[in-house]
This record gives C-alpha cells, structure tokens and sequence, in this order.
C-alpha cells in the first residue's frame, strides 16, 4: 500500500492522491474543495474493499504508518487528530497553528484515514466565500442529496442563520439515519471575524455542536488565529484544541527533499542555503519559492544535473553559490527581467552572471522604464510630500536655492533639538498631502532649472518631450493619471476648505534616489 | 486482536456518554434540592394546578442549564404525556421579533400536525399564536416556552418578550415560560413593563466544587457490570480507575483544572481526551492519559507563537520592546527599522536586512497577531507609516528568547541592556 511518487510541486487540491507535501502555496487554497471531497469517497469505497480482504490489527497501524509518512514531522499531531476524530460523537475540534502548517492538509488526510469511514465530508472554504449567505449555500449544496441537486437549486438559499440551522438539521438529519457521521469542516476561520456581523456568525458557528445536537455529526474548525481570538463577552463552549507547530529546520529540509530527482546535490545544496534563509522567514511556502531560483544558479556550472558531487564540486558550487546567497537574503521574491533572462541564456554564462550580479548589488538602476518627465513629476511629488509647504519659498526660489548660505547661522541646541522632533514627527506622520498646483509649481520649478543645466547627452532623451518647457509640461496630466495608476502617487481626501484634490506619494527615499539617477 | 476490539468498544461507550448530556447529568435526578428538582417541581405544579409561571435560570457557561431543562422535560413528557407541548427559542437566530414569531408558529404547527405555510405574515402569525394560547388553555394543554440566551431576546424593544408574557396573563392560557442565560443580572435587562408581568423566580447555577467534581468523573468513567463487555476487564478497568482516583498526582490534575474553570463542559472536554488517548493495547485508562490531556489542554498560545519566530521577526519584536522602553508613545515601522538599522551599526551582526524582507517578516508578526495596528483604519495611509502596538507582555518576550535554542547571543543582550542602559 504504498503510494506513488509524484513530482514536487503539488497543489492541495490534488493532495487527495499525492503524498507529497511541498509548498502547498496559498493561491491553491481558492481552488474548488469538492474535487478534493469527490476523491475521498471512491478513494474512501476503494481502501475499504481492501481492507475487508486483511486482518484489522494489521491494518490499522499501517493505515496509521501511511498517515504519518504522509505528514512529515506531525507525527505528534497526525496521532491526536486520529484519536479525537475517530468514533463519533465527538466534541468539536479546533486546529490551530501559523499559516502553512498544513492543518487543512493533516485534517483532509486525517479523515481518509479514519477508521470508521465517514459518511460525508463537508468542506467549507471560507477564505474563498464572500458572504454568509454563500457559506450557507455552499455546505447546504454539499449536504444535500446528490440526486436531488437540481430541486434544490429551485429552493432559496437561506438568508438569515435561524432558516440555515432549520435547513441544515433537516439535511443532517436525512444524512445520518444510517448512522454514519457526518463531518462539518470550516476552514480559515479567522476571516468570519472581519465579515459584516462576523462576531454573531462566528458565536453561531462554533455553537452549531450545541444547536443541532445530533450527535453523529462532528464539527471540525481550522483557524491560524489562536483560540484567545475567539473568546467573546458571553463566552462559549470551547472545542478541543490541537496546536499545529511551526516546522524545524530539519523537518523543512526532509519536506524539500522529498521527491527530488538528485538527493544529494540537492541536500548538499540544502545544507548551504537553508540555514540562512530560515533565520529570515520560517514558512516552507516562502522558502521553497526562494531556494527554487537560488537552486538552478547552484547547478549552473555543472554540465549535467544528474552528477552525485563530491567534496571539491562542492566547495566549488559553494563558491558559486555564496554571492547569489547574500542577495537573496536580502529580496522578498524576484521578478525574472528580460535583460536577465537573455543573459542567462548567454553561452558566456560566468561573465554575465558576475556583470548582473554588479549590478544588482549597486542597485542604482531602476528595474523599469519611466519617461523623463514622469520621472521629474515624481520627484516633485516627492519632494512636495516630505518637505512642508512653508519651505517652499526658501527651496525654489528664482535663483535655485543658490543663495542659502549667505543665511546660515550657527544653531543651537534648542534649533537642533526641534530639528531632531521635526524629524521624528516625519518618520511617524508619514508623507503629507499637497494640492496639484504645488506639485506644478515644484515640477516647473526644478525642469527649468534642470533645463538651464542639461547637456547635450540628455538632448536625444528629451527630444520625445519636445523642446524646452512646454514640452514636458503638456502631458503632465496625463503623467499625473499614468503614476497615481500605478500607485506612486495616491489621492488622498479633498480639502473641505477648497474642493480641489489632494495628492500624496508613495515611494520612499531607495526609489527616489534610484529615479533621480537619470 | 480481541483485546483491540475489547479496547475501541470501551472507549466508544464512554465516548458516546461523554457526548451525551442526558447521561451526564443523570446523576442529579437521584439527588435532592439540587436546581432539577426545584425545576421539575415548579413545572409540575404549574402544569397540575393549570396556571401560568415563569422562571429564568442563570448561571455560567457549562454548568448544565439546558441539560437540567431536557431532562426535567423528558421526564414531565413520561408523567404527562399529552399535557405539554414545547416551544424552544434561541436568542442567537430568534432574536428578530418576526423570525421568533414564525419559528414559533411553526414549531406550534409541528406538534398540532398543522400545515404551516412560509409566506404567513407577521401579523398573521402573531394571531395565530394567540388564537393556539387560548385553544390550547381550553384544552388543558399547557405550553412551555424555553427561551435559550435569554438576554439576547432583551436587546432592543423587547416585543417578543412582552407580547408572551402579556398573553400569559389572561385567564384562559396556560403557559410555562423557562429563560435561560448566562449573565447573571439578565432579569435587570427586562423593560418596566415586561418585568412587572415576569415573576421573579430564579434558579442559580454554580460551577461545582471539587468534591460534586470527584462523583462526576467517577460516574462519567467507571463502567457497569451490565454492559455488553466482558466482565474480567470491567473488574480490572474499574480497579485500576479507582487506583488512579485515589492517586495524589490525581487530585492535583483535577485541582489545577479547577482553577481555570470549574464548569462541567471543561471537565467533560478533559475526559474526552483522556477516554480518546486509552491505550489502545491493554484497554485501560492510566494516569499517562490523564496527565496528557492535561497538558494538551493548559498550552499558552502566545508563548507557542512566540517560539515558532523567525531570527529576523524576534528582531523586530525586541526593537519594539526598546522603542516602548524608551517611551516613546506610538511608532510605526520607519521608526522601528530606524532603531534596527542602529542596532546594526552599532553591533555589526551579521543579519542586516533590507527594507521590504524586514517588511514581510513585520507583516508575519501580524498575521499572527503578536503585534497590531494602534489606530482604527480610518485615514488611507500605507501600513508603514501606521502606528503599532506589542500584543505580548515583556515577561513573554523574556521567556521565549531564553528558551529560543538558535536565538544569537546578541539579541539577548540587547533586551537585557536596556534595563541597565
């Protein structure tokens, strides 16, 4: 009964048949559950014809061992969810833990292995539901015979949660006659808290075990919220809790490894990169998408990825590999530019790897493209932001600012002091607002006196601006529009004095510099 | 094999009485002046006598209200058995007058075997209810009213409440209204005049005391003879429970869970446990699986949060503690890397970080609610400029960066630095 090897980077979705537990990324999460739910009773009649044909002592601990080969480093959890699952009744039970932990996985897997099977699972994604009448809905489309689907999409979804647990305990109740239970699974719990009237769906929710009472219907909750955050004023029965921890690093290194075509030079690899990584994040989804790029730049000077390394390919590889390391460490996830990409396809692959490696470290460039002008109005919508309005006569005046020493005293300490709190209050207030004709009178102010300064290296860039100030004056708004799109700029509330809108920026000083940097 | 089988039939019998409030409290049907039979007693008497009554029963959450008014009704329903007839509400989903005047015209319309009919309106209903009040006062049938979160019915106007209590003072209805709530002052929320129609009867309920906590779990969990097992394991099962009761380390499980909540729900998750972790070879209960569920119960969420951080995310956590140390009122994330950056500067460790890294792991801690915003999100501000705010004690902080095994030396030392700086 051992199950298949299936490639690496498997979706939750498909965990149903998979034993592989890499990177079940967030994005699968909105993927349709009832595929999952579907396998599990074919699956589920399958398994059972097997194990009518062997004896049941046996069995158990194998269904158990598959389990726990399943679930890496859960062992502890895996165990507990078998036990307080198991029979119904159950009370109800609450899974708790950091975000990609795998509760929703351990508990899916968990009830395929269950020993009495259950009858039926009903899965409720509320990450994915919009509203409280979806989630009713959603469990009561799941519950409700299979034959008769089409009747009750005739009947009106219920609106108000008196007629949902009316409806639900009608449907529950034609379930479990036979006497099979009945498994309510709610997922991301934590989100009904920020729903409109979330509080009085979330008491209702967690005391549904004592408003149905039926007791061959067992209610498991998942939540990466702790259970402190469920505690209300009036209090409420409290279901059994299981603690899902964070993985180790070994337990991270076991998960990566798994399935992996070459384990050596991958483990290899893995003893050089995960360590420094892991003392940046700890969540094997964010991991696993840093040591994938990190991993091919690692193979680069092999020629083939099959070779079993031995010591100097690996101090070799180490050399390699240190560089790309510091500065992974220091990015949250890269987007592959295409200068990038045709250097990688470069036969001269040393060479142009150590000339962007230059260049990301100076990180002086921008990593996109912006017109001259675009790149003048953020500035002054920068510099409109973090310097206030009164200041603006000392900064732009006609000469340039060019006469500032001749007022330069000597400060002291009080100056010095109110500068210190002028410059705390800056970093806590944030950018300020300005309205649009600062930010034209700052943006005609520093391209004149660019313009007076520009040489004839810059013309062939400002041709397409046309010539002198009119030039770059005559999109502004259309510039204005394109930035406060892509989020540089963000307009804030209008003065209630004057009407007129108020902008504010976004970006912070690196990217300032780096657009400045013509 | 046999013993296996022996093992999951004990442990689903206890399980399925565990899960079972009739057999929970079944105990009290056999002990006098408890709040049952006060209960049982003032139904009785006002179903015999045929007069109207109402009674709240108040007590935390747990504490076996409901089950106390099951059992009186099912015992009421054998002596009775055409004289009653029950409406049960709940103030979380009845709370809205005209959905607690349908779902009561149609519970009435279940047990007269009446069609009922979805698109009656309000007004219809609310006759309805009458016209079956007085119907059924005629026929000396008497109607119970279990009223669940009682205090939830007592938001707003109250018409619900009024128009029940004021049809029970006509001459010809007979009905029971029973209130059950779990704050104890959920009569003072009743309106002038719905509290004058209300009788002021109320049954207390009370956390039990240790020694009603010992007979609980001695009836909860030692079997009797007449049960489909076999009898040599009930003996030995029986003998070794009552080894365990009479153990010292026992009386201490049951004392430190006391002090955190003596209601009878939290006992019965504990024996649930305990009953789900038997030893599935032998088939008997062992103080193992008592301390076990123990401890699985008594975790501390936010020191095992604590545990599961990131080198970089205590970084962040600790220069939060210097910034509040210094006291400086609110700061946001510019001020808290600012304070990282000079940590950097002036120790040279080797985990200096750029901005958005240090802005992801910030962004984790508040996922995980260890930290949170200061302020309500009325102003369309970005979230590094938003003050925050530390959700864990200083003392958690401590704690968890001396038990942190990979924790850097230095990190500890500039927690500590601050209290002698």
């Amino acid at each position: 009964m051992s199950q298949p090897v299936t490639p690496r980077r498997t979706t939750r979705s498909s965990a149903g048949s998979a034993s592989d537990p890499a990177s079940s990324t967030p994005q699968s999460k909105s993927r349709p559950k009832s595929t999952l739910r579907r396998q599990l009773i074919p699956a589920a009649a399958a398994a059972a014809k097997e194990e009518e044909e062997e004896e049941e002592g046996e069995n158990d601990q194998s269904t158990v061992n598959v389990l726990l080969e399943a679930l890496p480093g859960r062992r502890a959890q895996a165990l507990d969810l078998l036990r307080l699952l198991a029979p119904a009744p159950a009370l109800p039970l609450l899974l708790y833990g950091g975000a990609a932990t795998g509760k929703t996985r351990a508990l899916l897997l968990a009830l395929r292995h269950i020993h009495p099977r259950p009858h039926r699972v009903a899965y409720a994604a509320l990450r994915s539901l919009p509203s409280p009448r979806a989630l009713f809905a959603s469990l009561l489309s799941q519950l409700s015979p299979p034959s008769s689907s089409s009747a009750s999409s005739r009947q009106r979804v219920p609106d108000k949660p008196s007629d949902f647990v009316a409806a639900l305990r009608d449907a529950l109740a034609s379930l479990c006659t036979q006497g099979d239970a009945v498994y309510l699974v709610f997922d991301n719990l934590e989100v009904v808290r920020s729903w409109d009237k979330g509080t009085q769906l979330i008491a209702l929710i967690l005391r549904l075990h004592d408003l149905l009472r039926l007791p061959q219907v067992v209610l498991v909750y998942v939540s990466s919220a702790t259970p402190d955050a469920y505690y209300s004023m009036t209090g409420s029965i409290e279901p059994n809790h299981i603690y899902f921890p964070d993985y180790t690093v070994d337990e991270v290194r076991d998960i990566l490894m798994r399935g992996h075509p070459n384990p050596k030079l991958y483990s290899s690899f893995l003893s050089v990169a995960l360590k420094p990584l892991f003392r940046v994040t700890r969540r094997v989804d964010e991991l696993g998408a840093a040591l994938e790029p990190l991993f091919r730049r690692y193979c680069e000077p092999l020629g083939d990825s099959k070779v079993v390394p031995d010591e100097s390919i690996k101090r070799r590889l180490f050399e390699h590999i240190q560089s790309h390391l510091a500065v992974a460490l220091n990015e949250t996830f890269s987007v592959p530019t295409r200068a990038s990409v045709d250097q990688c396809n470069d036969t001269g692959g040393k060479a142009s790897t150590k000339r962007q490696f230059g260049n990301r470290d100076s990180l002086t460039e921008l990593e996109f493209h912006m017109s001259v002008s675009a790149k003048y109005l953020l500035l002054s919508a920068f510099l409109a932001s973090r310097n206030p309005a009164t200041l603006d006569a000392a900064l732009f005046d006609s000469t340039g600012g060019s006469d500032n020493h001749k007022r330069k005293r000597k400060s002291s300490q009080a100056s010095m002091n109110m500068k210190d709190t002028m410059v705390e209050e800056m970093l806590m207030k944030g950018p300020g607002t300005f309205p649009l004709e600062r930010l034209l009178a700052i943006f005609q102010c520093i391209t004149s006196v660019s313009e007076d300064s520009l040489d004839d290296v810059e013309s062939s860039a400002n041709m397409m601006n046309g010539s002198g100030m009119t030039g770059l004056m005559s999109d502004v708004l259309l510039q204005l529009s394109t930035l406060c799109n892509s989020n540089f700029i963000s307009k804030s509330r209008s003065c209630p004095l004057e009407g007129s809108a108020r902008y504010r920026s976004n970006i912070d000083e690196d990217l300032a510099l780096k657009v400045s940097t013509l | 094999m046999a013993a296996a089988s022996v093992a999951s039939q004990a442990q689903a019998v206890l399980r399925a009485r565990l899960c079972d409030p009739g057999f929970v409290h079944s105990a009290l049907r056999s002990s006098p002046d408890t709040n049952y039979s006060k209960l049982k007693y003032l139904v009785a008497s006002s179903i015999s006598e045929a007069c109207n009554n109402s009674v709240l029963l108040l007590g935390p959450r747990g504490c076996g209200k409901a089950a106390v008014v099951d059992m009186v009704l099912e015992d009421l329903k054998k002596e009775h058995p055409d004289a009653i007839s029950v409406i049960r509400l709940n103030g979380m989903l009845h709370s809205d007058d005209n959905c607690a005047t349908k779902e009561i015209a149609r519970q009435l319309c279940l047990e007269h075997q009446l069609s009922f009919s979805k698109m009656a309106s309000s007004d219809d209903n609310t006759e309805f209810i009458i016209d079956m009040l007085r119907e059924c006062g005629l026929a000396h049938k008497t109607i119970l009213f279990i009223l669940e979160e009682f205090d939830l019915f007592a938001q707003g106007k109250q018409r619900l409440l009024y128009s029940l209590l004021d049809a029970m003072q006509s001459l010809t209805s007979q009905a029971v209204v029973i209130g059950l709530s779990c704050r104890l002052d959920a009569d003072q929320l009743l309106e002038k005049r719905v509290r004058s129609r209300f009788s002021h009867r109320k049954l207390l309920f009370v956390p039990s005391s240790l020694d009603d906590i010992k007979r609980l779990v001695e009836h909860l969990l030692i079997m009797a003879k007449d049960s489909s097992l076999p009898a040599k394991y009930i003996t030995d099962y029986n003998s070794r429970l009552t080894n365990i009761f009479s153990d010292k380390k026992f009386k201490g499980i049951l004392n430190s869970l006391m002090d955190a909540d003596a209601t009878t729900s939290n006992i019965l998750r504990f024996l649930f446990r305990t009953v789900s972790y038997m030893d599935m070879e032998s088939g008997f209960l062992s103080m193992e699986s008592f301390l076990n569920a123990l401890s699985a119960m008594q975790r501390q969420p936010k020191m095992d949060s604590l545990q599961d951080l990131s080198i970089l995310e205590l970084y962040i956590l600790v220069c939060m503690h210097r910034l509040e140390d210094k006291e400086q009122s609110s700061y946001n994330f510019t001020s808290i890397m600012k304070e990282y950056r000079s940590i950097q500067d002036a120790y040279k460790t080797s985990d200096k970080y750029a901005s958005t890294v240090c802005f992801r792991a910030f962004e984790h801690l508040l996922d995980r609610e260890l930290i949170s915003f200061g302020d309500i999100r009325g102003r369309n501000q970005a979230l590094e400029y938003r003050p925050v705010k530390l959700l864990i004690s200083s003392r958690e902080l401590a704690q968890s960066l001396k038990l942190n095994t990979t924790c850097p030396a230095v990190l500890q030392k500039l927690f500590d630095r601050e209290r002698y700086m």
